[in-house]
């Protein structure tokens, strides 16, 4: 109850100035949801009609018909490779094409074979191969039930939620048919306000012509033996997604929201349709394919009532949590990913919609932002800043103000007159910028971009057949039509050198408002009958800004002959946004809460493939304290996307306008993160291959530990570094929940060695940052902390090996040039390091690939070593050498002393 | 033995080398002569020798890698020969980037770097040379403007007193003058009470028969007649019309002109005893009344005219002591240890920045204009805010127009020695937080001056 009073309070407290929540619309103002929301569990109108089944060797078609208005549907069901069902319901014969969504996946994802078990007048099994996992297709009510044995793992339209709002003619008549839908629910005047809403519907001021009427879909997916169920980005919410039984279903519908609230199930900049369910034996999840504005009802039996009822009832009934999907038009496409471990499910998905694009090593080190850097002058003295306090970082980025007008692609002929020379005086530091090119354009006929934009037809147009033109930042603007692989390809070739004059190779994007934001706009966004083609914006709205990264990141690796890896941050995203870039959390404030939540938010995006993702350090909103801005640069130090930026108004607070004292605390911190780049670039390149997010939750790691489930207030880098930030005010210690029961963890500043499976109380100062090395782990570092990532390029490491109770480890190291596509030419080191038998050796993983690097091992830590008599090395010719060595044996800390081999070639050391 | 004469070269190399430890300054060699071992400088370890510069770091304070960056605490010597010399930290050593001007912090890197030391030495030394030429010249027209700021502080100070004089003498005038006025007024009052007791006492005097007759008596023919009772006589209940001839000519007993003796019994008796006409109120004139009225009117003209006289005193009073108040609240500002900022006090500098043209009145305001010509307060005068040490190296404008988001628009002004007053530059780093260059030879400080000669000595 506590917890829950805190929160109640939080909300209330936050609620003093937090966003306007009447400008956005909840479930029962958006008349869809209220439609669908107004239909209760119960029987399913829904009848397969087993004798239109088809099977093939790839696929399942079959009817379903709705009793109600006896509107036919199609199902299709494919068993696609690495264990994912794909289900996909449209009407049999609608009045016009239903959106599909394209460019998402990244092929037509391959299938294997479905085989018929059994078939009666009931329904038909299928085998879904092996591991006797099978689906049923029950046919009176239609619904669909994948088991593994006797266990059900999932079942949809159990609850008879599927509704599929079929297209019709704009005549009383034929709304008749969908009223019919809701006849056992609604009263007749109920059905006459429902009607009115279906053709039409206003919200504040704004109207939506709806030309298509009525076109949702919704289908609810129950999972027997889920307690835990996460994803679904982006909310500002815990990790573990609550129940909405009581409130507004989760809302995903890409909306530029102003100071946004905590807590809540309210849409934010991006929308990840994708719901993760897990329990002790196992992780499954649900890809919702749709770009539709959507809303997600969860419900469980295991929430407070539930239990009293179980106990009231004497009831043995497993835990379940029900989930309900209603999208706004499109279809029903939605694979279910039946894993069954975490990694399983990262993988599926990966299959589906692609993994984290590889991020230039430099994009791993810090960036400093505001908005905004008022002229060359001030990007150089800040730049200078970072010198004078011996502060790294490798970006510096300009807001909406560089621009000539808001003209993106352009410089303000006075506060940016040299952009070039600007850009030169940084790569000499060997560093790099980034410009800001947001997606809305500035109608003004003197401007090159929006002429060519509306020369080729490239804008998307309203309702009536014009230019739409919405207000943004640059004042009245047009909204390329980034669903068109044209404008696309155009935009792209925007980024060429010789067209963004004053561009240069170190000069890197970011998009921002591609909601898209529409100031005068429904909800700050773009109206949804505007049209895209022949698509209206409501089917696509999702996608919006998953185009426009899309077409940058084309536009940055065009440039340069596709040699260069880009980079580019968007605030807007959606499923398959990792293969373009990093994503941040949007406009945060400078609040204790803030900096709390930027874990959770993070985590499910990981959860959801997008890795890149970090959250405003310092808080973008107003002012934050000097512990405030302390602490969170040491969150932001362990976070994958590492950026400090504030808004226009705020006074300025680059690290070195704190006192002496606060420079070194943040100093310490982002030389933390220059220490842990080799490994932070290995977890990326592991995401890149695998799709395992970089942070992760602890039950990633610990599926079996329920302790773990709920965990948001710390987590783990990769497999090996545990992370605990401090973010509370005051803060006098913190309690970490160190995993595993056989498992140990060195404290990485001490070297003290905990066990696993407790509770560990962490007594901290300012200058603390609580991150801990999983024993059984090698982390490569680089020690020698310079101006920039670049600067360290050729420095030498020092491998840390924390060994665990049987005196083993494992780690890679990943090398590789850190800025082209070279690596999947195969130019690269990638090296398997393991310790064992007091042995501890480095073996080639990717025997077929080729880099040579200048890089040393320079030091090699083992924690939780014994002293040994003798450190030799061999090298790979055979050459023996020996090692000098310490031994801390306060802390059984033992160090070898320089030794010296080529970090791609092969060798051991032995310890006697 | 070949092999031995180079190993002996390379030994004694080694050992002629052992003064040119790399990254040290020559006031560090002491701590590293060649030795079988090396004491950390902080005394925390000893290592052998040949692990000083091996690109390991043994010491903890980094004292045995001044020339790699093996540690994260060392720092590297820049010899610079021809420029200055200073320390960077070790790892700026071998970054692909040039620091040191003599190049010696990138001896193993890709970067290809030119000694730049003499060049830049070359600068500096005519960048100093000007900056004291800059000094000279500023401490110079310094001295001028404390000799100006002196006389400008005495003669403010006279003009100060020089006011506080004329106040005074105001002071004593308005007295003078605020009694001549009480004087006046009692006059005034008492020949209006004077004349109130006549109202019913005098008029029956026979004495006032002759002067009545008089008055009426334009032409002085003894006589009056229609016309000279026309112009004089009035009906009491209508002051404004003139009186018709037949009721002139019946007021004069039916004919047209009467002599005194018939006036005294007669129309004498109808002017005062009657109550349908009476001497017309005309300017000095009311009949028999005429010499009291004459007096009445030349006390009011005193009242008045001392009433003027005293309004005036006191309107050039107020003025006088607020010009003391302006004068003593802007000598009560802080203008320097010399009253060497005072001459700033009524001047006011311009700068153009963009598209704002911004105005510096030291001691007074700060204000910004748009190109449209809108102009915004950034700040009135608050207060000096410089260092401890020298508070005169910085003023604070506050209190400009509000900011939307809260708070108000203010000013830092920092001043900065230079041969000419000026405004050199205006920066706004944060919303509504304005940072100036203001650049004026008061600014110049001697202790600067020497500290430049013992740079470059």
């Amino acid at each position: 109850m506590a917890p829950v009073l805190l929160l109640w309070l939080a909300v209330c407290l936050s609620g003093t100035w937090a966003v306007d929540r009447g400008n956005f619309k909840t479930c029962d103002q958006s008349a869809f949801c209220k439609r669908q929301r107004a239909l209760k569990p119960g029987e399913s109108p829904y009848r397969a009609l087993l004798e239109t089944m088809e099977l093939t060797n790839t696929r399942l078609t079959l009817q379903l018909i709705n009793d109600n208005n006896k509107v036919r549907l199609l199902l299709e069901l494919y068993r696609l490779q690495g264990n994912i069902t794909r289900v996909k319901i449209n009407e049999l014969k609608p009045l016009k094409p239903r959106y599909e969504v394209p460019d998402v996946l990244i092929r037509e994802p391959p299938t294997e074979p479905l085989s018929l078990l059994s078939q009666d007048e009931n329904g038909v099994v299928l085998s879904l191969g092996a591991e006797s996992q099978r689906v049923i297709v029950s046919a009176r009510p239609f619904r669909l039930d994948i088991m593994e044995g006797r266990e059900v793992l999932m079942s949809l339209n159990s609850r008879g939620l599927l509704a599929f709002e079929h297209l019709r003619m704009p005549s009383i008549s034929s709304c008749k048919s969908l009223l019919s839908l809701f006849a056992s629910q609604a009263a007749k005047e109920e059905e006459e306000k429902v009607e009115d809403v279906m053709w039409e519907e206003t919200f504040k001021s704004h109207s939506d012509s709806k030309p298509n009427g009525p076109s949702a879909v919704s289908l609810d997916f129950s999972l027997p033996g889920v307690e835990h169920v996460y994803g679904i980005p982006e909310h500002a919410d815990t990790l573990r997604l609550k129940t909405t039984d009581n409130g507004d279903p989760y809302r995903l519908y890409n909306l530029d929201v102003f100071q946004y609230e905590l807590y809540n199930p309210m849409a934010l900049y991006g929308a990840v349709p994708v719901m993760l369910a897990h329990n002790a034996q196992r992780t499954t999840g649900i890809f919702w394919l749709n770009a539709a504005e959507t809303w997600v009802d969860i419900s469980s039996n295991t929430t407070v009532f539930g239990k009293m009822l179980d106990y009231v009832q004497g009831s043995s009934e497993t835990p379940q949590t029900d989930v309900r999907w209603i999208s706004e038009s499109g279809i029903i496409d939605v694979f279910i990913m039946l894993g069954p471990t975490p990694n399983d499910v990262f993988s599926q998905y990966a299959s589906l919609t692609g993994t984290q694009s590889f991020p230039p090593l430099a994009s791993l080190g810090y960036h400093q932002c505001r908005w905004n850097y008022n002229d060359q002058e001030d990007v150089q003295s800040v730049d200078a800043g970072f010198d004078e306090h011996d502060i790294p970082y490798d970006f510096i980025w300009l807001d909406i103000e560089h621009t000539d007008g808001k003209r993106y692609f352009t410089w303000d002929p006075h506060k940016f007159a040299t952009p070039k020379e600007m850009l030169q005086g940084l790569m000499d530091k060997k560093r790099k910028m980034v410009a800001i090119v947001d997606p809305h354009i500035k109608v003004d006929s003197n401007y090159k971009i929006h002429n060519e934009i509306r020369s080729r037809g490239f804008y998307i147009k309203n309702k009536d057949g014009g230019d739409y033109e919405g207000w943004c930042w640059p004042g009245s603007a047009g909204y390329p039509d980034f669903t068109r692989a044209d404008m696309r390809a155009w935009w792209a070739s925007m980024f060429a050198y010789d067209q963004y004059e004053g561009s240069m190779e170190n000069l890197y994007t970011w998009n921002d408002m591609n909601e898209p934001s529409v100031f005068n706009g429904p909800e700050v966004t773009m109206h949804k009958d505007a049209m895209h083609g022949a698509w209206e914006h409501r089917d696509v709205h999702n996608l919006y800004g998953f185009y426009v990264q899309m077409a940058t990141a084309e536009g940055l690796i065009q440039r340069s002959g596709g040699v260069e890896r880009p980079f580019v941050l968007t605030r807007a995203f959606f499923a398959g946004s990792q293969r373009f870039g990093a994503v941040w959390t949007g406009d945060n404030a400078a609040e204790w809460d803030h900096l709390k939540i930027s874990i959770p938010m993070c985590l499910s995006l990981g959860l959801v493939g997008i890795s890149f993702c970090g959250a405003d350090v310092g808080g973008f909103f107003k002012s934050p304290s000097t512990e405030l801005l302390v602490r969170w640069y040491q969150t932001g130090a362990y976070q994958p996307f590492f950026r400090a930026h504030a808004h226009l108004d705020t006074p300025r607070r680059e690290p070195w306008l704190f006192g002496p004292e606060n420079t070194a605390l943040i100093r310490e911190a982002v030389r933390q993160r220059y220490t842990f780049m080799p490994y932070w670039y290995q977890q990326f390149y592991l995401a890149h291959r695998t799709g395992q997010p970089v942070m992760r939750p602890l039950w990633v790691e610990y599926p079996q530990d329920p302790a773990t489930f709920a965990l948001d207030d710390e987590f783990l880098i990769g497999r090996d570094l545990l992370v605990h930030p401090v973010t509370e005010e005051g803060a006098r210690g913190v309690t970490a929940y160190l995993p595993g029961k056989d498992e140990v963890w060195f404290d990485i500043h001490t070297f003290q060695k905990h066990n696993g499976a407790q509770n560990l109380y962490i007594p901290v100062t300012m200058s603390s940052i609580p991150v801990f090395q999983r024993g059984g782990s090698i982390i490569p570092r680089k020690m020698r902390v310079r101006r920039s990532s670049s600067c360290m390029e050729h420095d030498p490491y020092t491998l840390y090996v924390a060994l665990n109770p049987q005196r083993t480890a494992e780690g890679e190291l990943y090398i590789d040039d850190g800025h082209t596509f070279n690596y999947e030419k195969k130019e690269f080191i990638h090296r398997r390091l393991s310790f064992a038998n007091n042995v501890l050796s480095s073996v080639n993983l990717a025997p077929d690939a080729q880099f040579t690097t200048g890089s040393w091992i320079e030091r090699i830590v083992i924690l939780g070593a014994s002293k040994p008599s003798k450190v030799t090395l061999k090298a790979a010719d055979g050459q023996e050498s020996q090692i000098e060595f310490e031994f801390d044996a306060s802390m059984s800390v033992l160090t070898l002393r320089k030794p010296g081999m080529n970090s791609g070639a092969d060798w051991t050391v032995t310890l006697q | 033995m070949r092999f031995l004469i180079i190993i002996s070269a390379v030994f004694c190399y080694g050992f002629v080398d052992s003064k040119k430890i790399r990254g040290i300054s020559s006031s560090y060699k002491r701590f590293y002569r060649e030795r079988k071992s090396f004491l950390c400088i902080d005394g925390s370890k000893i290592i052998p020798f040949e692990q000083v510069n091996d690109d390991y770091c043994d010491c903890e304070d980094g004292s045995d890698e001044p020339g790699t960056s093996a540690c994260p605490r060392g720092r590297f010597y820049c010899t610079n020969l021809g420029f200055r010399p200073h320390y960077i930290p070790s790892s700026r050593v071998n970054d692909g980037i040039c620091d040191c001007c003599d190049a010696s912090d990138e001896y193993n890197s890709h970067a290809h770097c030119q000694n730049t030391c003499w060049n830049l030495g070359q600068r500096e030394r005519a960048y100093v040379e000007g900056q004291m030429r800059t000094l000279d010249e500023g401490l110079r027209l310094k001295q001028q403007l404390i000799e100006e700021g002196v006389l400008l502080w005495r003669e403010k100070q006279a003009q100060l007193r020089e006011l506080q004089q004329v106040a005074e003498d105001l002071q004593i005038k308005l007295e003078e003058h605020r009694r001549r006025k009480h004087e006046a007024d009692r006059l005034k009052e008492q020949t209006l009470k004077a004349l109130e007791a006549a109202d019913s006492g005098l008029r029956h005097q026979n004495s006032t028969v002759t002067s009545i007759f008089e008055l009426l008596d334009s032409n002085k023919d003894s006589s009056i007649t229609v016309d000279e009772l026309q112009a004089k006589v009035a009906l009491i209940h209508d002051e404004e019309r003139v009186l018709s001839e037949d009721e002139a000519v019946a007021l004069l007993g039916g004919g047209r002109q009467m002599d005194l003796t018939k006036f005294r019994h007669t129309l004498w008796d109808i002017l005062t005893k009657g109550d349908s006409v009476k001497i017309k109120d005309t300017h000095g004139a009311p009949g028999s009344l005429v010499g009291e009225d004459l007096h009445l009117e030349a006390a009011d003209r005193a009242a008045k005219w001392e009433a003027t006289n005293l309004k005036k005193v006191e309107e050039a009073y107020d003025t006088v002591n607020m010009e003391i108040s302006d004068l003593r609240k802007k000598l009560a500002i802080d203008y320097g240890t010399d009253w060497e900022f005072l001459f700033l006090n009524s001047q006011c500098y311009k700068l153009k920045v963009y598209e704002y043209t911004y105005t510096l009145c030291p001691f007074n305001q700060v204000t910004q204009k748009n190109t449209a010509g809108t102009e915004v307060s950034l700040g009135k005068w608050g207060m000096w805010a410089g260092t401890p040490k020298n508070q005169y190296s910085q003023m604070v404008y506050e209190n400009g127009e509000p900011c939307w988001q809260g708070g108000s628009r203010s000013a830092t002004v920092t001043l900065t020695c230079g041969t000419e007053t000026a405004l050199r530059s205006v920066k706004e780093p944060s919303k509504c937080q304005y940072i100036m260059d203001f650049q004026t030879p008061v600014a110049c400080q001697p202790v600067l001056k020497q500290r430049g000669i013992h740079s470059e000595l």
